[in-house]
């Protein structure tokens, strides 16, 4: 995501940081990389002058003392950065008793609605809230049959109608039994702005359902037109925020971020691809900082509890408290990490890996997902024992050849899933005294990462 | 389409050919002299007057401008922030304007032309880059005259939410209406609904869906397609696949697939016409992974830039062929290139 964009604003940083002495050269040189880095980025062309002429202007003009003129410098392109990417607002939920959250998403016909409205839906049910999904595109053919289809696959209540044409129809329909789920999550049919009957229809649903927040989705790769688009939804309704998809594109988004931005439309959500989980909240400081190689830590953290349950997260704390995990427990993190949307996914909000990243060749990390589900063969090969004491194939290697033949791998598999069970439990040890309920700062984790990214090996 | 580049790019030619060409200073017209002795002055001499060779010396000197290389850096911002603005991507808008630069720097030319000289630059510039669009049904009549009882088969792929399935009923329509039996193979089965989706289409049409169940290899739905089609004499096989990130290796294998067992005689890519600096990307890893012969430019009707166009066209250096413009069934445009420029106002 963003990488070519994040590599450029790396280097810029790294080049200001480096340099002796800030002259004109260097400075022109520096912000027409960064121009063009943003240009690709889909940026609108007025921000992009307006930023550079900023940073031109501070670092030619204003009279700082060397040392201090780089950091100041670099600070500037990180709040410029910052603010231009727009506030963080999170979508939040009214928790009364009585209170019931109606989520209507619009947007353009292919945005990702659909799929949108179904990985709330997960995204707010794991959250403990009653979800349903209603499914009002009654345009597009079988668009009810796809949030159904996701539906059920995420065992999702939904309340669809494939035959009724009038969306306010279907909402009245159902108006009684939605009142049981305090989370109502509403999908419609794409429409562009200037379709005077798609835009009546939104309106009068807009009447009728009252929802409590209107959510536009727009598409990252969306050019130059983000603003645009922006612009019109919210002059035909009042929208609260935005969710961004497709962010796992080749780069981008930089159009469809700064243009929510621009018309004071917070972005709650991006999705970064075709699994249920790919939902992340936006938060533009640490969307920046995973842009910038600094790692998202809170991200991570976040995603890992969507993943795992609460119960499960405990217990391995306990565990990692006691500085003493087993191989089931190796396995159920790694798994939980294929589920938070892939090692791929992960690696970009570890802090200090993206240098790492770069040593490791692309297709080990998909040998790494394959691996994992040789383990998991493994495991099933093993005595209860054995998983809870893996110390014992090492005494006894003949445990090691029986478990290998018992799971149709070979001995150098078993192996290799020790040595990471080894890797993973002496880091636990080494880090046992660190308070994980609260969080790690960064630099603890980085100092980990480094630890960790040396000893790695894939 | 291209509303605001039409305007400007006139506006542009005209700020330059007033203001960045560099003319020849028109000296004071001195005019050939000759002591009148009898009126002890000098007067006009009308006999050198009346010769043609001068009058048009001084007529050329007056009007013929050159524009510098200079001049046009300083236009050339502006003119490449037109561009990008209209969704052109980075890429391509330089590519435009380097070639602009060639074509008019340097020449003498006649004041009052410049402006239509940039634009005829520019128009060459643009329809070079954008290769001439083929005919589809001459293309299945050849084949169908060729191999009478094999199929023409069409693949589109595009990445998610483009509008493949809506743009395949289009087309099937189309080609319906002028006569050419079709027959639609569901190969998109990963997207919920997907299936249904084509269905509903092919039912509306009336054409027949060949369809597994979800998760079934989409090569093997398009093989059963095509060998549906030669039993019973259909002229045309489309297949539809499920919208794949450019990204994703795997799946940019699996269409690599659907390719080789399918063996189409027409690969289309179908794109937004809304996307920015992406599409390049987008157009230049499916022409990597299976080689495309042609562009649908699909949401055309939402909004005016039309800049995608000239950057997927110029990437792939294959020809759009249509353009998706609404959501009935008769909003598809075959796309034309006369019109295109036209309409851009070259």
């Amino acid at each position: 995501m963003l990488e070519k964009l994040g590599e450029v604003l790396r280097k810029a940083t790294d080049k200001i940081a480096n340099a002796i002495f800030l002259d004109k050269n260097l400075v022109n040189s520096i912000i027409k990389d960064l121009q063009r880095a943003l240009i690709e980025a889909d940026v609108s062309i007025v921000l992009v002058k307006e930023l550079s002429d900023k940073i031109k202007k501070s670092a030619l003009d204003e009279r700082l003392k060397g040392v201090e003129k780089k950091e100041h410098i670099i600070k500037l392109l990180h709040d410029e950065l910052t603010a231009i990417l727009g506030e963080h607002k999170q979508l939040e939920l009214k928790k009364g008793k009585k209170e019931q959250n109606r989520i209507m998403l619009l947007g353009l016909y292919g945005a990702g609605k659909t799929t949108t409205t179904a990985k709330l839906g997960n995204y707010f049910s794991k959250r403990g809230n009653k979800v349903a999904l209603v499914g009002l595109d009654t345009h597009r053919h079988a668009a009810a049959e796809q949030l159904q289809q996701l539906a059920e696959k995420h065992k999702l209540p939904y309340f669809i109608d494939t035959k009724e044409k009038n969306p306010v129809k279907i909402w009245k329909k159902y108006g009684k039994e939605l009142k049981e789920y305090n989370v109502v999550l509403i999908d419609t049919a794409g429409r562009h702005s200037f379709d005077k009957s798609l835009v009546n229809e939104i309106k009068s649903l807009d009447k009728t359902i009252k929802p409590t927040e209107t959510i536009l989705v727009m598409p990252a790769d969306i050019g130059q037109a983000a603003k645009k688009q922006s612009q019109e939804f919210k002059e035909i309704l009042d929208i609260l925020g935005v969710i961004i998809t497709r962010m796992d594109s080749t780069a981008k988004g930089g159009g469809a971020l700064t243009a929510c931005a621009e018309t004071k439309a917070p972005v709650y959500f991006i999705t970064t691809g075709e699994k249920i989980n790919d939902l992340e909240e936006f938060n533009p400081k640490s969307f920046l900082s995973r842009l910038l190689g600094m790692g998202d830590i809170e991200t991570l953290i976040e995603k890992i509890k969507s993943v795992t349950d609460e119960g499960k997260q405990k217990k391995i704390q306990e565990k990692i408290k006691d500085g003493n995990i087993s191989l089931e427990d190796v396995i159920e993190q790694v798994k939980s990490m294929g589920s938070m949307g892939g090692f791929d996914k992960i690696k970009s909000m570890i802090p200090g890996f993206s240098n790492v990243e770069k040593k490791i060749p692309e297709n080990l990390i998909e040998n790494q997902e394959e691996k994992i589900k040789k383990w998991e063969h493994i495991m099933k090969s093993m005595t209860k024992e054995e998983r809870e004491n893996p110390e014992l194939l090492e005494k006894q290697t003949s445990r090691i050849s029986r478990v290998a033949q018992g799971a149709g791998v070979h001995n150098s598999d078993v192996r290799s899933l020790l040595k990471q069970y080894k890797l993973l439990n002496d880091m636990i040890q080494s880090g046992s005294d660190l308070d994980m309920s609260q969080g790690m700062s960064q630099k603890q984790l980085q100092k980990l990462a480094k630890k960790f990214g040396k000893k790695m090996r894939f | 389409m291209f509303k605001f580049l039409k305007e400007k790019i006139g506006n542009w030619a005209k700020k330059i050919s007033k203001e960045g060409g560099k003319s020849e200073k028109v000296k004071e017209l001195e005019l050939p002299q000759k002591f009148e002795v009898g009126k002890q002055k000098f007067e006009p001499d009308l006999e050198k007057l009346k010769d043609k060779t001068f009058l048009e010396r001084i007529k050329t000197k007056v009007q013929r401008i050159t524009i510098s290389e200079k001049a046009f850096e300083v236009y050339n911002e502006e003119l490449k922030m037109l561009l990008l603005e209209n969704n052109v991507a980075l890429e391509v808008a330089e590519k435009v304007i380097e070639e602009l630069k060639e074509e008019i720097i340097g020449k003498k030319l006649l004041k009052k032309e410049v402006e239509s000289e940039i634009k005829d630059a520019l128009k060459k510039i643009i329809e070079n880059i954008l290769i001439e669009p083929f005919d589809i049904m001459e293309k299945i009549k050849e084949k169908i005259a060729d191999q009478p009882k094999e199929p023409y088969v069409i693949l589109f792929m595009g990445i998610n939410g483009t509008g493949k399935t809506t743009t395949i009923a289009k087309i099937t329509d189309f080609l319906k209406k002028k006569g050419f039996s079709c027959v639609l193979a569901a190969s998109d089965t990963f997207r919920a609904a997907g299936i249904e989706q084509l269905k509903k289409h092919g039912e509306k049409i009336g054409v027949k869906v060949i369809s597994q169940q979800y998760g079934t290899d989409p090569a093997a739905v398009g093989f059963d397609a095509i060998s549906y089609a030669k039993k019973n004499f259909i002229n045309c096989v489309l297949i539809d696949t499920a919208g794949r990130m450019h990204t994703s290796k795997n799946l940019l294998k699996e269409i690599e697939k659907i390719s080789k067992v399918c063996k189409p005689d027409l690969k289309l890519f179908v794109g937004e016409s809304i996307t920015g600096n992406d599409s390049i990307e987008q157009a230049k890893s499916f022409d990597w992974a299976v080689g495309i012969d042609g562009i649908v430019l699909t949401k055309a009707d939402v909004d005016e830039r039309g800049g995608t166009a000239l950057s997927v066209g110029y990437i792939t250096k294959k020809p759009i062929l249509f353009l998706g413009i609404g959501q009935e069934y008769n909003n598809i445009e075959v796309f034309d290139k006369k019109k295109f420029l036209k309409e851009l106002g070259l």
